[in-house]
């Protein structure tokens, strides 16, 4: 699910919270026009059992606790687990309310009737949000299943010291020379480049999403995750060729180490860059606040000037509410707090980083990395969610991510591999 | 034999005439309950996906189910090159069980029941492993090898140049086979253990006092006793062969791309939102496996009972 109607608008209003400009303004709360008349205990299903997101989301189940009074029930599962039984889950006794994510990944469960129609929620909460988010939230039936929490984009982070260090501008980094040139001085000082894990066959999935966006564009790339257009072209070949550029500056176990490796090579200092989402900004902060102060996110270099740096993957995470729950109503109300700028701002106040996806959140609190976030967003005018939340899931899952994983063993394979991996496309049933 | 069936036909007989009807009533219900769960929960669910199987079906409502014909079983062997790499990993996991780790088992039972030094605290130690689930297995291997792990850090190696014990398929697969192996190898050797306490003695002594080696012994003597004990033994190597899932999962998470095997392609289809009947497709070519196998095995070794 991407939402390209909406880029340009969304760009706008992120500039606008950038400057601070609208930022307060409509903030009057919205939420006391709506007495809670929903009461009873509830139960809420984490999906994260990491320390930073426990905390930020225990924030808010108290915060609710405190406005409501209604007793939330905390359950957490860890992410993968949560994923692969979340259907099996929904079918059975859910947790009223759910951590999901926007886009195709909803859409799925709210065709099948297992989530609860939000659409009277998001009468409340239509002013606080921009217009994408609320198409990120939209089922294929124009009804609203998901309420967004916060969104991060995918971009080169770095230490701001180790670029000083070289003797570069941490700034500008703008071009995929700029990078390599980066890299390069990196690499003599003994330094992996370009940090790279994709033991669980997704994390590679964002290099190949910017990489394709850089090099051939926003269309192409949703096209190709669409079908319309073939793996075997020579655009796709030539994302693989682009990519094998970076193989030189980056660790040898790529598939060995899983998202959190290649961050803990940042982390120590083993590695002067990686792609990845900025969910990560609590890890550093557990380390100390230097750590977290020195971290920084440019958006990947431009490849083609035709195409600038217009694209960038920001998937947006939020919450649902699940159909067969014991308490539908105080789900609802539930999660109509935890996407109202009050509930976002009780998340913030526990002082784990996350960019809010209301629009009416003060950032004037956003600390410089929370704000260059935002500087990144407001750089992009096209905006995808993440390969696998973009094309079907019976071919993300299972074909693409083992065939990156036979791409990083063997690039030289790669027509073998795009062929695979049309046929494979062609083999899929019709839904 | 021709006595024995004397003696059960004779004990049938009797055995009906003594059935008063609360007899009949206690062990009715003794046969048919757990009957009726077996039925409920093993061979319902079963023919349902094997059923499943031949459909295209969300796995939600029933009334979304699609009939499918064979597509989905043509989608894997011809258009899913994973599948043959699966079956290629789950065929080295069963020679690797079959003539490693499962005659492993059987030494080590042998020594320990020849009573050798500290046989007893060897015993323990095989058997520990065989106590924790699979899943607990792979989660004590993951600390020792992955990149950040106890061998790595003994060998001074730091996080960007690690061995590569999971991440590099020349050896990887071996890697898993090992671990698994840990925990097969004390399994198989309790199972014998057992088998060999049974043995008597006297067949030893004489074979001993008729001067046959050690070997000769344990080829032409015990292993024959053995019969029964070396038909679980081999049934259950080729189960766990075929059936391995926890340790790839505990590794690599569902994608399990790495070290792809069949019982990862079920759970990685079904699992999710959004996918077809491949899963369940799947699963019945690996039951097809799992029992063509074991069925033509204990037809044999019967008929060769019965003669």
């Amino acid at each position: 699910m991407s939402v390209e109607q909406n880029g340009v608008s969304r760009r706008t209003l992120i500039k606008g919270a950038a400057l601070g400009g609208i930022g307060i303004a409509g903030g009057a709360t919205v939420l006391s026009s709506c007495g809670s008349k929903a009461s009873g205990p509830m139960s809420f299903g984490a999906r994260t059992v990491d320390e930073s997101p426990t905390k930020q989301l225990k924030g808010l189940v108290a915060a609710y606790e405190k406005k409501s009074g209604n007793k939330v029930t905390y359950n957490a599962t860890e992410s993968n687990a949560f994923q692969n039984n979340l259907s099996q889950y929904l079918q059975g006794t859910p947790d009223d309310a759910f951590q999901w994510m926007a886009g195709y990944r909803m859409q799925f469960f709210a065709e099948q009737g297992l989530l609860a129609d939000l659409s009277d929620v998001w009468k409340d909460l239509d002013s606080q949000y921009d217009n994408s988010y609320k198409i990120a939230s939209t089922g294929l039936d124009g009804k609203q299943y998901f309420v967004p929490q916060s969104w991060y984009p995918w971009g080169l982070h770095y230490r701001k010291s180790m670029v000083k260090e070289l003797g570069l501008d941490p700034e500008n980094i703008a071009t995929f020379d700029d990078m390599l040139k980066m890299f390069d001085a990196m690499k003599k000082k003994g330094l992996v480049g370009f940090a790279a894990g994709d033991k669980g066959g997704w994390e590679a999935m964002g290099t190949f999403d910017i990489i394709n966006a850089r090099l051939n564009g926003y269309q192409f790339h949703v096209d190709l995750l669409a079908g319309r257009e073939k793996w075997t072209d020579q655009r796709v070949i030539d994302v693989f060729k682009q990519w094998e550029l970076l193989l030189p500056y980056t660790n040898k176990n790529v598939l060995d180490l899983e998202w959190d490796g290649a961050m803990q090579l940042l982390l120590q200092k083993k590695a002067g860059s990686t792609l990845m989402g900025s969910w990560f900004g609590g890890n550093f902060k557990e380390k100390s606040q230097e750590d977290y102060d020195d971290l920084w996110i440019v958006p990947f270099p431009e490849i083609n000037p035709e195409h600038g740096v217009d694209t960038i993957d920001a998937p947006i995470d939020g919450f649902c509410v699940a159909a067969n729950g014991a308490n539908v109503e105080v789900g609802k109300d539930f999660i109509k707090f935890a996407g109202d700028k009050e509930g976002m701002q009780a998340m913030l106040d526990t002082g784990i980083p996350m960019t809010s996806a209301n629009k009416n959140q003060d950032t004037s609190t956003y600390d410089a990395f929370q704000k260059q976030q935002l500087n990144v967003m407001s750089q992009a005018k096209y905006i995808t969610q993440f390969l696998d939340r973009d094309t079907r899931p019976d071919f993300a899952g299972p074909v693409v991510g083992p065939a990156i994983q036979s791409w990083y063993k063997n690039p030289k394979d790669v027509n073998k591999i795009v062929d695979s991996l049309q046929a494979q496309w062609e083999a899929l049933p019709e839904l | 034999m021709n006595s024995t069936a004397a003696n059960k036909d004779t004990s049938k007989v009797s055995r009906r005439r003594a059935f008063s009807p609360q007899d009949r009533l206690t062990l009715g219900a003794f046969i048919g309950v757990p009957t009726a769960l077996h039925l409920l929960l093993v061979w319902i669910p079963a023919i349902a996906t094997i059923g499943l199987s031949f459909t295209y079906w969300t796995g939600i409502h029933i009334s979304d189910i699609k009939w499918a014909g064979f597509a989905n079983y043509h989608n894997i062997f011809f258009s899913t090159p994973v599948f043959w790499s699966a079956l290629k990993d789950n065929v080295i996991w069963l020679a690797w069980f079959g003539l490693i780790a499962t005659p492993l088992g059987v030494l080590l039972a042998y020594q320990i029941d020849r009573q050798i030094r500290g046989h007893a605290f060897f015993q323990t130690a095989y058997y520990i492993p065989v106590v924790l689930s699979l899943a607990v297995t792979g989660i004590i291997w993951n600390f020792m090898l992955r990149p950040d792990g106890f061998i790595n850090g003994i060998l001074g190696k730091d996080i960007t140049n690690p061995i590569s014990f999971f991440g590099d398929d020349r050896w990887n697969l071996y890697v898993i086979l090992v671990m698994a192996s840990w925990r097969h190898i004390g399994y198989i050797m309790l199972l014998y253990l057992a088998g060999l306490k049974a043995v008597d003695p006297a067949l030893r002594e004489a074979a001993a006092l008729d001067g046959a080696t050690e070997w000769e012994t344990f080829r032409k003597i015990i292993l024959p006793t053995m019969r029964p004990v070396n038909i679980i033994v081999l049934v259950i190597t080729i189960i766990e062969s075929l059936r391995a899932f926890d340790i790839v999962y505990i590794i690599y998470g569902t994608s399990g791309a790495q070290v792809p095997i069949l019982g990862t392609l079920v759970f990685q289809n079904i699992s999710g939102e959004g996918q077809s009947m491949k899963g369940a497709a799947y699963a019945t070519i690996l039951f097809i496996l799992s029992i063509g196998p074991i069925i033509a095995y204990l037809r044999q070794s019967f008929k060769e009972d019965v003669k």
